[in-house]
């Protein structure tokens, strides 16, 4: 009874991280089936009404994208027909209106938010890796209380950091830049997070003391150790690292606006883009729709193949966004 | 001379301890650097900023100790008192806000899981279908939504067909319905975070919890109720207060069917997008940074409730 409590009061998040580690989930929960007199017909039932909520959830979430992308497709007279669901000459008209917009230039805001997403990505990757692996693994004096200060991130929340971020990236230290509507700003705050680097270290917690070790018996330095032995075993957790952090950037609009902002229409990432032409082309409902599946697409791609990640990834760092 | 022997091998583990520290030091300097100037200080920044009279050209002005805090509690526009929802507060729209989609995704989420996880056949498609809308941006999401259910959209073209005669209510456009239509894209919308949450914990449910009820006869139903739903009660606890959280930061959406100016009337203004427009709009950087220090302490109190029921685990020791 006294391991079932505990096993009960294990929030998400741990089962999460077993499950990275362990490559599947940790199904310990799923429904048995017995074999016990008048079992099936329940289970018969249980699977008729199992199906059927499905086919209606299913539906729910899966009609306004299939709309999206039918409309997307569509001349503008036929999108304001209401039931009309297949478009009469389904053409990209509506795409091309978005990418050779001069007021607008989405091809512009597609390389600025790649080169964002990539970059942040990738530096992300390298520095919670690093600090993951120090934490999990390196002693060294006051480990646990500089830990204890990245977890303290955590609780602070982007409302109250809006104005001091925005006043010190105005007048920076030491060097006076302004560097609100620059990208090195907004690199510059979104570099590292907290939940990401939790996640690494929690990952390197997991693996066996053993395989390092071995290494440093064969006069492995700290670093090679870390780049050669570690780095490799803790591939699905920097899949998710890495995954989170692009999706993160690629999705976020609230610090792109503060930084960013519409001042310079250069500037401007996919998602600050799709909002001022909503704001401005408000009733073009097939540009409107093309340019929502763009600024999906890129997001959708890498779900698609690295699902596993994503999921354990997100349950394990907590909402993001 | 095994007294030598001995005191060189101290020196050396001595440096090796002292090497292994500087590494260790040099794999955080980095992160910590970035964490201590844009996360840590900016927290002490923002309380200094909050005591000061501080405007966008002119800088800062003068310490006002706590005038600024006294102008919030006083400004009609954040709050007023008694409370009225549909009053155009910030403050209220959001609890407001908070108070319809907390529950609205909370189960829906658990719906979805549990569905999911009820040994059905294609599992993870369906688990990755109903994630789906949790993946796309605010902003492409939002504007599907101002999509479908503009006046002559496909929500109202259904209900046009089922009620028989023209429909054409502007779901956004109307001030009493703009801030329910974002309860109802977010709660479609975040359900899929809240699954992933639900499914992780009742995989930690035992099997034999289920054959047990299964052998006492129970019903799918009763089972749910009965079983499932009370052995949830942490992961009820911790999906409450991260939705509580995120519904308290409302600010994508509301930004972006008003295109910033939380209107039609005053119904779309959030408490963050009331700071925002104070801050970005107004150069009013005090008076911000006085809203900011509100929310965080709104929104601390709950997340140390978080923390408290389940920081242990959380930290990992």
């Amino acid at each position: 009874m006294a391991t079932r409590d505990r096993e009960e009061a294990a929030p998400p998040y741990v089962a999460a991280v077993e499950e990275l580690a362990a490559g599947e989930p940790v199904a310990v929960g799923a429904p048995a089936t017995l074999d016990i007199p008048g079992r099936a017909r329940t289970d018969r039932i249980g699977k008729v009404v199992a199906y059927a909520i499905l086919l209606a959830l299913a539906l729910l979430y899966f009609v306004p994208f299939f709309w999206t992308v039918m409309t997307s497709l569509k001349t503008e007279a036929e999108a304001l027909q209401g039931f009309k669901l297949f478009p009469e000459n389904p053409s990209l008209h509506a795409y091309r209106e978005v990418l050779t917009r001069d007021d607008l230039p989405f091809p512009i805001f597609f390389r600025n938010s790649l080169f964002l997403a990539g970059t942040i990505t990738v530096v992300e990757v390298i520095f919670c890796s690093l600090g993951g692996y120090a934490f999990a693994r390196l002693r060294f004096p006051g480990r646990e209380v500089l830990f204890m200060l990245v977890l303290a991130t955590l609780m602070i929340p982007d409302q109250l950091r809006l104005v001091p971020v925005y006043l010190l990236l105005t007048d920076f230290p030491l060097t006076s830049w302004n560097l609100t509507q620059t990208f090195r700003g907004y690199i510059l705050i979104n570099v590292v997070t907290a939940a990401n680097l939790f996640l690494m270290r929690q990952y390197f917690l997991t693996i066996p003391k053993d395989y390092e070790e071995a290494a440093r018996l064969d006069g492995a330095g700290y670093f090679k150790t870390y780049w050669r032995v570690m780095l490799p075993l803790a591939t699905p957790a920097l899949a998710a690292v890495a995954i989170l952090s692009f999706q993160g950037i690629w999705n976020d609009f609230f610090w792109a606006l503060i930084i960013l902002g519409f001042g310079d229409s250069q500037k401007l990432t996919v998602q600050l883009g799709l909002a001022q032409f909503v704001t401005q082309y408000g009733g073009n409902w097939p540009a409107m729709m093309a340019a929502a599946t763009m600024a999906i697409l890129p997001v959708v791609i890498v779900y698609v193949f690295f699902q596993r990640y994503f999921v354990a990834g997100i349950t394990a760092a907590g909402v993001k966004g | 001379m095994a007294v030598a022997a001995r005191s060189k091998r101290l020196e050396s583990v001595g440096g090796e301890r002292l090497r292994e520290a500087l590494v260790g030091y040099a794999f955080v300097l980095i992160p910590m650097a970035i964490f201590g100037m844009f996360f840590l200080y900016p927290m002490v920044y923002a309380f200094y900023v909050s005591a000061h009279d501080w405007g966008g050209l002119e800088g800062k002005l003068g310490y006002v100790g706590l005038d600024n805090f006294r102008d919030v509690w006083n400004d009609e526009q954040f709050w007023i008192w008694p409370p009225e929802f549909h009053s155009g507060t910030a403050l209220w729209n959001t609890f407001y806000y908070a108070l319809l989609v907390v529950p609205l995704q909370m189960a829906l989420g658990l719906t979805v899981a549990v569905v999911v996880n009820s040994g059905i056949r294609g599992r993870g498609f369906f688990r990755s279908a109903f994630y789906f809308p949790a993946l796309t941006s605010s902003a492409a999401i939002t504007a599907i939504a101002i999509y479908l259910l503009n006046a002559n959209g496909l929500l109202n073209a259904g209900i046009s067909k089922i009620v028989g005669r023209d429909f054409t209510h502007p779901w956004f456009g109307d001030s009493s319905t703009a801030l329910e239509s974002i309860v109802a894209l977010n709660a479609w919308t975040t359900s899929g975070t809240m699954m992933l949450f639900y499914l992780a914990a009742l995989q930690s449910i035992p099997t034999d919890v289920y054959e047990a009820a299964a052998i006492d006869g129970a019903g799918i139903w009763r089972t749910f109720w009965k079983v499932t739903f009370p052995l949830l009660k942490p992961a009820h606890f911790f999906v409450a207060v991260v939705s509580i959280i995120g519904a308290l930061k409302l600010f994508d959406q509301a930004w972006i069917v008003s295109s910033g100016s939380g209107g039609p009337a005053g119904s779309t203004m959030t408490a963050v997008l009331y700071l925002y427009r104070v801050t970005i709009s107004e150069f009013n950087y005090g008076y911000g940074a006085a809203i900011g220090v509100v929310l965080f302490l709104i929104i601390f109190t709950l997340t140390l409730i978080q923390r408290l029921l389940f920081g242990k685990a959380e930290i990992g020791y």
